[in-house]
């Protein structure tokens, strides 16, 4: 279907001719729209659409709201078509290509974002969601310093593009400047305040700055919010749990953890955080099972290391009173090189 | 009914017995006397444009009272010309500082004869011939020195006949940080321990960072170097025994150094804190060699399994269970290291736990100390802050000048952050490196001495208010050594209540502390019993001590 929907899109992306007009007078509803869906209130958007839907059958804006109500809705392929339509009809508006974009990023289709994204800044450098959408991709493509400044000028120009500034929370966040991270990822959340992601991410960046009552607020807002959809969080309970082990309030953490292994149990680094927190409550057996389990799974993003966990089963064991374990695993330790961090500090 | 009043009885015993609370909560205070003292002492790392990893690396201070007029007198470590690496003036000299009684000081370096030679780092004090007068061993890059104490206010550079030059086997100089004198053998000769950094030099040298705002460059380029452990003969010699007693087996990063015996088996132990590499303790077997026992014992690494970049180390019992526990520097965002030992040879990573995790993640840390600042029977921590970059605030979550940072006991074995309690003089922002630990005037309050690069030198008087009562203890060796260096103390107060400590000058980050051992006494006025093992082996015990004093002990002969 996608191969069809953007064959299409490219042969008719040419001149049409011009529109006379259709949408007169249903500009300042359709911009109330654009912003409900912006923020993801998309029943708002569709009980304001269905009037002007109405009024105005032959307005294109209209086709585009439909759109993104479709895909807000998961509806992808009802979405695709409808952002086809549009883009037929208002080949120069970039902000057709730079939404049909997001929902080809959304369905990890990085290539064609990639390309939609782009056509999209050749049409209008100046739009938000354009400049939000190549950021973002910029950023993913390890472009992080031109993915910024995007990003920078999406916010700038539409400073409640919830996904913009989420994303530049991310660039911050990510080259460990919590401060700034902070800042988006607050304003991320107030404009979009069921987006478990954001609240995550906005308690992650609390803890360095030692705001912890602030990050254990977030944290709770994020549970409460966490709900299956685009917006949702499977290492919630796993940053969360880690979050209260280091407020030593290790029941609760417990309790996280536990649903951190159930919601990921394909990752390494929940099983070895339940491993140190069973560890600290002298649950041996326990953290010996969990230490295991995080030692047999793969980990290729080496967000935990083999010394880690080898340090790991070193100390379970040697609690355990297993000594040649206990031996085996200090050894291993020794035998493995510390991670070579930066070149510089 | 009988159950009531036994339960009532038990409390009231309970209550009784745990000691010393003084009526009011401790404030801790400092305050920087370093204008009116006389000190002009600035940390001068001589650095480059181009940021050479040396130039974070220095800033050793030692507290020995040189001269025996029982006050404790300043020494400073100084870098060197770079990258000649030599002191061709001044502003490089190391100094030693008299204290004249008053507050004030007098810079006796010339006639002590102590200028040095060479990038140095690192210092460590003690009476090594037994002589009784205090010795200063330095370290540095390219040159450590051993200064024998003539007795006259003069020192000599004996270091090529005692053989303590800091050369590898093959006659290579490693680069020293820290030394600790120990009498790892119990033979009443103390022995020396020196830590080694890496194999860099200017020839090898990397740029990091980019030009104007050059970093330093991570120690993972380098090689390790080994640790030296000199044997002392007796006769003004010492033997290098690294290699047979299991110490250069072991290749680290080798910053601060901390002595104790952390399994009660009367031998010393030795904790290295590496850097970027995983932190040594060296278990002393019976003073016939050392295994390496960090990993088993589970403070090789922090409570995530990886090492940091391990700066300075204290080594003694905050928890009063006679269990000696660590506490390390780190740079920031890693947090500082609090192992706690468990008393089974085991040690448990409570940074967190104890509640230091989350304010030391914004620090970065060199000097460290256990030390009961506010006499309350309970050791709280310091440390001695600053980013090891000087172009660390490119990174707008580093700073290169920060306020060192004091940690309050508040007991159960948590503490709590008290800097901004803590008085003007602990809040100077500044590049803070080495500090040691003593009484500066004898009023039974431990303060800091802290060098800084580039700026003066801290005296951190500690001014908290006079609510508690304290003693410290001068140890004098007979069979053991002079300074009963190893001599492990029980203090127990007239309430009951009970601390340990031991006799040391290692510790922190490349520096000496004052040899009297401090305890802080809380409400107690007298001290049941003070229970002394020699590193000869004898015990001793003292009986109904009287608190505020300074208590010289000279060890009893064997019965």
């Amino acid at each position: 279907m996608r191969e069809v929907v953007v064959s299409v899109l490219f042969a008719l992306a040419s001149a049409w001719p011009a529109f006379p007009e259709p949408c007169s007078g249903a500009q300042p509803q359709l911009a109330r729209i654009s912003a409900d869906l912006t923020l993801g209130n998309v029943s708002a958007a569709e009980a304001r659409l269905q009037p002007i839907a109405a009024s105005h059958p032959d307005c294109p804006e209209v086709l585009l709201a439909r759109a993104r109500i479709e895909e807000a809705k998961g509806n992808v392929e009802a979405a695709a078509n409808l952002y086809v339509q549009y883009t037929d009809l208002k080949p120069q508006d970039s902000r057709g290509f730079a939404y049909f974009g997001r929902l080809f990023l959304d369905q990890h289709d990085y290539a064609r974002a990639d390309a939609l994204s782009a056509a999209a800044m050749e049409k209008n450098a100046d739009d938000p969601a354009a400049l939000g959408l190549r950021g973002q991709l910029l950023a993913m493509k390890g472009q992080r310093q031109e993915g910024q400044r995007l990003l920078e000028k999406a916010c700038g120009l539409d400073p409640n593009d919830p996904e913009a500034q989420y994303q530049l929370g991310v660039i911050f966040d990510r080259d460990k400047n919590p401060t700034m991270a902070v800042e988006h990822f607050r304003r991320a959340t107030a404009l979009t305040p069921n987006d478990a992601r954001g609240w995550d991410y906005l308690a992650l960046n609390l803890e360095p700055l030692g705001e912890l009552d602030a990050a254990e607020q977030a944290y709770r807002k994020g549970l409460s919010v966490n709900q299956h959809g685009s917006l949702f969080d499977g290492f919630l309970d796993y940053n969360y749990g880690r979050f209260l082990a280091k407020r030593n309030q290790l029941v609760a953490a417990k309790q996280h953890l536990d649903r951190a292994t159930e919601m990921a149990p394909q990752v390494r680094a929940v099983w070895y955080e339940r491993a140190k927190l069973n560890l600290r409550l002298k649950n041996y057996q326990q953290a010996r099972a969990d230490a295991e389990k995080a030692a047999s799974t793969l980990d290729s993003a080496h967000v935990i290391l083999d010394l880690q966990i080898y340090a790991l089963l070193g100390q379970v064991y040697a609690r355990l009173g297993d000594t040649e374990r206990a031996r085996k695993y200090a050894e291993l330790t020794r035998q493995t090189p510390p991670p070579v961090r930066g070149e510089q500090r | 009914m009988r159950l009531v009043v036994a339960v009532t009885l038990a409390l009231a015993l309970a209550v009784s017995s745990f000691p010393i609370q003084a009526a009011e909560p401790s404030h801790i205070q400092f305050e920087n006397r370093q204008k009116r003292s006389g000190v002009w002492f600035v940390l001068d790392n001589g650095t480059l444009p181009d940021k050479p990893m040396i130039d974070g690396i220095p800033g050793g201070v030692a507290l020995l009272d040189y001269d025996d007029d029982g006050y404790l007198d300043i020494f400073f470590t100084n870098g060197a010309r770079l990258p000649e690496l030599v002191k061709d003036g001044p502003n490089f000299y190391n100094r030693l500082y008299h204290n004249n009684h008053d507050g004030t000081f007098t810079d006796v370096t010339d006639p002590a004869g102590v200028r040095g030679e060479g990038y140095s780092i690192g210092a460590a004090a003690a009476d090594y011939d037994n002589d009784g007068r205090t010795d200063i061993y330095v370290t540095g890059f390219n040159r450590n020195i051993l200064y024998h104490n003539n007795g006259d206010g003069t020192f000599t550079d004996v270091t090529a006949k005692a053989g303590v030059a800091g050369l590898s086997p093959t006659g290579q100089k490693l680069w020293g940080v820290s030394a600790a004198w120990v009498d790892y053998d119990n033979d009443g000769k103390l022995d020396l321990f020196v830590s080694n950094y890496l194999d860099w030099s200017f020839a090898t040298s990397r740029v990091c960072g980019a030009p104007g705002k050059r970093l330093s460059c991570s120690p993972t380029f380098y090689k390790g170097e080994p640790n030296i452990l000199y044997h002392n003969n007796g006769d003004g010699t010492f033997t290098d025994v690294s290699e047979v007693m299991g110490i250069s087996a072991h290749i680290g990063k080798g910053m601060g150094v901390a002595i104790a015996d952390y399994n009660g088996d009367g031998w010393m132990d030795v904790f290295v804190a590496n850097d970027n590499d995983r932190n040594f303790l060296f278990k002393n077997r019976a003073g016939h060699g050392f295994d390496e026992v960090g990993v088993e014992a589970f403070v090789a690494y922090t409570e995530n399994g990886v090492p940091v970049s391990s700066m300075g180390v204290d080594f003694r019992d905050w928890m009063n269970d006679g269990w000696p526990s660590l506490f390390v520097t780190a740079l920031g965002g890693e947090t500082f290291p609090l192992f706690r030992s468990e008393g089974n040879g085991f040690f448990s990573a409570d940074t967190y736990a104890a509640g230091i995790g989350f304010r030391s993640f914004k620090m970065s840390g060199w000097g460290a100390g256990i030390q009961d600042f506010d006499n309350d029977g309970y050791k709280d921590l310091f440390s001695a802050n600053s980013h090891v970059s000087e172009n660390a605030d490119v990174d707008p979550q580093q700073h290169y000048r920060q306020a060192n940072a004091v940690f309050r006991n508040l007991r159960q074995g948590t503490f709590r952050d008290v800097t901004d309690e803590a008085g003007a003089g602990i809040e100077i922002r500044a590049a803070h490196r080495g500090c040691a630990f003593g009484d500066l005037n004898n009023d039974g309050k431990i303060d800091v001495v802290v060098s800084a690069i580039g700026s003066p030198a801290e005296l951190l008087y500690n001014t908290s208010p006079d609510n508690n009562h304290w003693i410290l203890i001068q140890t004098v060796g007979v069979e053991s050594n002079r300074d009963g260096i190893g001599t492990r103390i029980k203090l127990t107060g007239a309430s009951g209540f009970v601390q340990y400590n031991h006799v040391t000058t290692a510790g922190s980050y490349a520096s000496s502390s004052d040899p009297r051992v401090h305890f802080g006494l809380g409400t107690d006025t007298t001290i049941k019993e003070i229970e002394l093992k020699w590193p000869s082996g004898t015990v001793q015990v003292l009986r109904n001590v009287k608190a505020d004093q300074i208590l010289k002990i000279i060890e009893e002969p064997k019965p």
